[in-house]
């Protein structure tokens, strides 16, 4: 009975072109003239920063995590340890092509929603409340606007999703690489939840996830396989006449079950990162890529060995461009009185800040420019020194 | 403009809210649901297919130039309109201003089941359309008689192979009956029980020699069976009127009054119905001569029809057609291109739910209850399609807003903190459509 229902199933994935994969979002690009190139990764569903960089070094951090981290990390700079899953990137690491910006955050504070402050990462000029300006247009499309020499400028959305980081004036194209994907760990989680709560669907259910799960194995190599095809777009696209480019990764919200979660994405961005490298050849010299989440997670594991909404997150980033080898920002430590409610890790930098300073490095924006226009009524501070 | 539904008539009594359109305050009003039966739909109309003259006038003139003959009229594409009667199926509902209509047509044309399995599929809309639809506000012995005599009917239940043995054609040619359609009229169709192999054989000799190349009644003398059939204790002679008055005796028996009783109680209200409501539907048919608005309003009218607590689980084509509507859209993929994709087209996921469009796999038509439509890859589909449907309208969309549109007060407070709390806008509305309630009605 399982292995005809098994059959059945199998058959109609087949029927399907091409895969699910749980990257695959808009890339957006734009042209700009010179050589410097950055890439906007989107990671959606709140990245836990203390779980990717892990602060062994602070002497809270063992007791607020005394499962999630169990499987011990490679070792970066004597604080800070990098998730364990995360080993192919511990070359560039070393190579000074990796770093990490701790504790920051966009200004959003009210309400730790997901929809929300994406679009307020995206947007980039929303207040603590998250709304948006009126013309909710993206931040990176703001910036494009003030490129000197920009000229004609190409912008290409990437899959069926918009993306509002790249939204505004500037024209957009289109380019579905493959088919999009299922839901994340999260969204399977919470319609989980729904169905396990209803006597009549909670077998069929389970049933039904326990027979996607069994094909699942089937999807994998069309992920692998679909992951290097965005990477080597994007690094086709860049070498080429575009200089920015933005895309998205989701499936980061790992309220349940984080170290399986945490296991399988970790190399999906690992290799989407190495594909980009790979992908640009010599231009990677030249290249900066951040990937920003929405908000960090709390610093406490829950009970169900995940992690809830949070604040201070993580930015991931790489590039022949960066002075890497190193992690960015101040740390806000753990102890009693130094979270943000209690549950937070603290931000002690303004994610934008260092998107803003890379704008001006990479393509010559006035810091004033970035504070009027790009992110209107942010004060950048000096420039951290990102890129060399 | 027709007045609004509210949102537990649309829900239970149609296909699901449809984001944007207005709803009346307040639960089931019997008045209301009913005024449907005499309005007009022309967002539903925009789907009605050719009807069965056209379609036999082209396969007149398909057989008249195979002959070498010179055209002589304009021939439709059968397989663009067969592709089109099949999209129907679901984007008519999905676009119906007039939800509980639509619920009635697919209800009636379901007991009376015409399948491509065995049937023709270029008959099956024309069935649809002029056998049934027609007399959803009528007596049942008039939609009984539009069913028995059409062409869709007689040729799926092969009623066009059935020769009186005695008939002019029967003797020379030495063939028989075919009992299947009287089997089928009897058991499936009206009584349900109470009659017997004999008057299963008797019907199909007064059926032998009907007609199925036109749409008006009319017997074919030469394979018409003679003498006397004795059907149910009474006797018949030969004819189209005698099959009439046959059809009119079975409809008017106790056996069908209670088998349409069972079946408008469980398709609307429970699996298993309840039994008051069952025997005043009994009662009320036979008082008011198988007259059908009746009956509705009792089921209207009984306090399980009021209630909030959804007890049926939806077909494919309800599910299908009230995410559409949740999100706005009604399936054509001329509207919404990436519904075109072979893996996204309505009729290829209505297969994969189960139901593969006008393909029923037997008389008895598609399942009523929950269990028929629960097996592991039918509910993995419709988790699929909720994905791919929410990938494909969710990227600005507002799930709880749109939560608190499709379904008001009959979210769960579960369900709205679980659609708040997905991590992606898209992902918020395929908790939404792929979450129990949605499932339900």
């Amino acid at each position: 009975m399982t292995k005809d229902l098994l059959l059945s199933r199998r058959a109609f994935l087949i029927g399907c072109s091409a895969a699910a994969s749980p990257l695959l979002t808009p890339v957006s690009f734009a042209a700009a003239s010179g050589e410097n190139r950055l890439v906007v990764i989107l990671l959606r569903g709140a990245m836990d920063g203390l779980d990717v960089l892990r602060p062994v070094g602070d002497p809270g951090f063992a007791t607020l995590r005394p499962t999630l981290s169990r499987e011990p990390g490679l070792p970066l700079d004597g604080f800070f340890e990098l998730h364990p899953a995360a080993a192919e990137l511990m070359p560039l690491w070393q190579a000074g092509q990796l770093g990490f910006v701790q504790a920051v955050a966009t200004p959003y504070r009210a309400g730790r929603s997901h929809f929300i402050a994406q679009d307020a990462l995206e947007h980039g000029a929303g207040g603590a409340d998250g709304a948006l300006g009126p013309a909710r247009d993206g931040w990176l499309n703001r910036a494009v606007g003030l490129i000197p020499g920009a000229g004609e400028k190409l912008a290409v959305s990437v899959g069926r999703e918009r993306a509002m980081i790249l939204d505004g004036d500037a024209p957009a194209a289109h380019w579905f690489p493959v088919e999009d994907a299922g839901l994340s760990a999260q969204g399977l989680a919470l319609l989980t939840a729904l169905h396990k709560a209803d006597p009549l669907l909670a077998h069929p259910f389970a049933q039904a996830q326990a027979l996607t799960q069994a094909t699942a194995a089937e999807r994998i190599p069309r992920d692998a396989q679909a992951l290097s095809q965005l990477g080597s777009y994007v690094a086709n696209r860049l070498r080429e006449d575009a200089r920015i480019a933005s895309f998205s990764l989701g499936g980061w919200d790992t309220h349940q079950g984080q170290t399986r979660i945490m296991t399988n994405q970790m190399p999906l961005l690992a290799g989407t990162l190495l594909a980009i490298q790979s992908g640009l050849g010599a231009a990677w010299d030249t290249t900066l890529v951040l990937a920003m989440t929405e908000f960090g997670r709390t610093v406490r594991q829950n009970g169900s060995e995940g992690t809830d909404h949070g604040t201070g997150g993580v930015m991931i980033a790489a590039g022949g461009a960066l002075r890497g080898g190193r992690v960015f920002g101040r740390w806000p430590g753990l102890g009693e009185g130094a979270l943000l409610a209690e549950r937070d890790l603290m931000p002690t930098g303004d994610v934008r800040a260092y998107a803003g300073w890379a704008l001006c490095n990479l393509f010559g924006i006035e810091a004033q420019a970035v504070q009027q226009v790009v992110f209107p009524g942010l004060d950048m501070g000096d420039d951290p020194g990102l890129m060399l | 403009m027709t007045e609004p539904a509210s949102l537990l008539e649309e829900i239970r009594f149609g296909y699901g809210p449809r984001l944007g359109w207005p709803l009346a305050s307040g639960g089931v009003d019997p008045d209301r649901v009913l005024g449907q039966l005499t309005a007009q739909d022309p967002d539903a109309d925009l789907w009605t297919g050719f009807d069965l003259a056209a379609r036999l006038a082209t396969l007149a003139e398909a057989k008249r130039r195979k002959q070498g003959k010179p055209p002589q009229g304009t021939m439709l594409d059968l397989r663009e309109v067969i592709k089109r009667d099949s999209l129907a199926f679901v984007t008519r509902p999905a676009a119906a201003r007039l939800g509980f209509v639509e619920r009635l047509v697919n209800l009636w044309a379901n007991r009376m089941t015409v399948s491509v399995l065995g049937g023709s599929a270029m008959f099956i809309a024309p069935y649809r359309d002029q056998a049934i639809r027609p007399h959803i506000g009528g007596r049942f012995g008039e939609m009984l008689r539009a069913s028995l005599w059409h062409p869709a009917m007689q040729s799926y239940l092969s009623q066009t192979g059935s020769v009186g043995p005695n008939s002019a054609l029967g003797l020379r040619r030495g063939r028989g009956l075919n009992e299947n359609l009287a089997r089928e009229f009897l058991e499936l169709h009206s009584m349900g029980s109470g009659h017997e192999q004999s008057d299963v054989t008797e019907l199909a000799r007064l059926l032998a020699g009907m007609k199925a190349e036109a749409a008006d009644r009319r017997m074919d003398s030469r394979a018409t069976e003679p003498g006397h059939k004795t059907i149910l204790g009474e006797t018949y002679g030969e004819g189209a009127h005698e099959i009439d008055r046959l059809i009119e005796t079975v409809a008017a028996r106790p056996e069908t009054a209670r088998s349409v009783a069972v079946m408008l109680s469980r398709h609307f209200l429970a699996d298993t119905p309840p039994d008051d409501l069952v025997e005043t539907l009994t009662q009320i048919y036979l008082r008011e001569d198988g007259s059908l608005p009746p009956l509705y309003r009792a089921v209207l009218s009984h306090p399980a029809a009021h209630g909030t607590t959804l007890s049926k689980f939806r077909s494919p084509q309800e599910y299908m057609a009230a995410t559409l509507r949740a999100v706005g859209l009604t399936g054509d993929p001329a509207q919404t291109p990436a519904l075109a994709k072979r893996a996204n087209r309505v009729t290829e996921v209505m297969a994969r739910m189960g139901q593969p469009v006008f393909a029923a796999r037997r008389p008895d038509g598609w399942p009523e209850r929950a269990q028929d439509w629960l097996t592991p890859p039918m509910l993995a589909s419709r988790l699929d399609w909720a994905a791919d449907l929410a990938r494909l309208t969710g990227d600005r969309a507002d799930p709880v807003a749109q939560t608190r549109a499709v379904l008001g007060d009959l979210a769960s407070p579960l369900l709205l903190s679980a659609v708040a709390g997905a991590e992606q806008r898209w992902e918020g509305l395929a908790v939404l459509l792929g979450s129990p309630e949605m499932m339900r009605r």
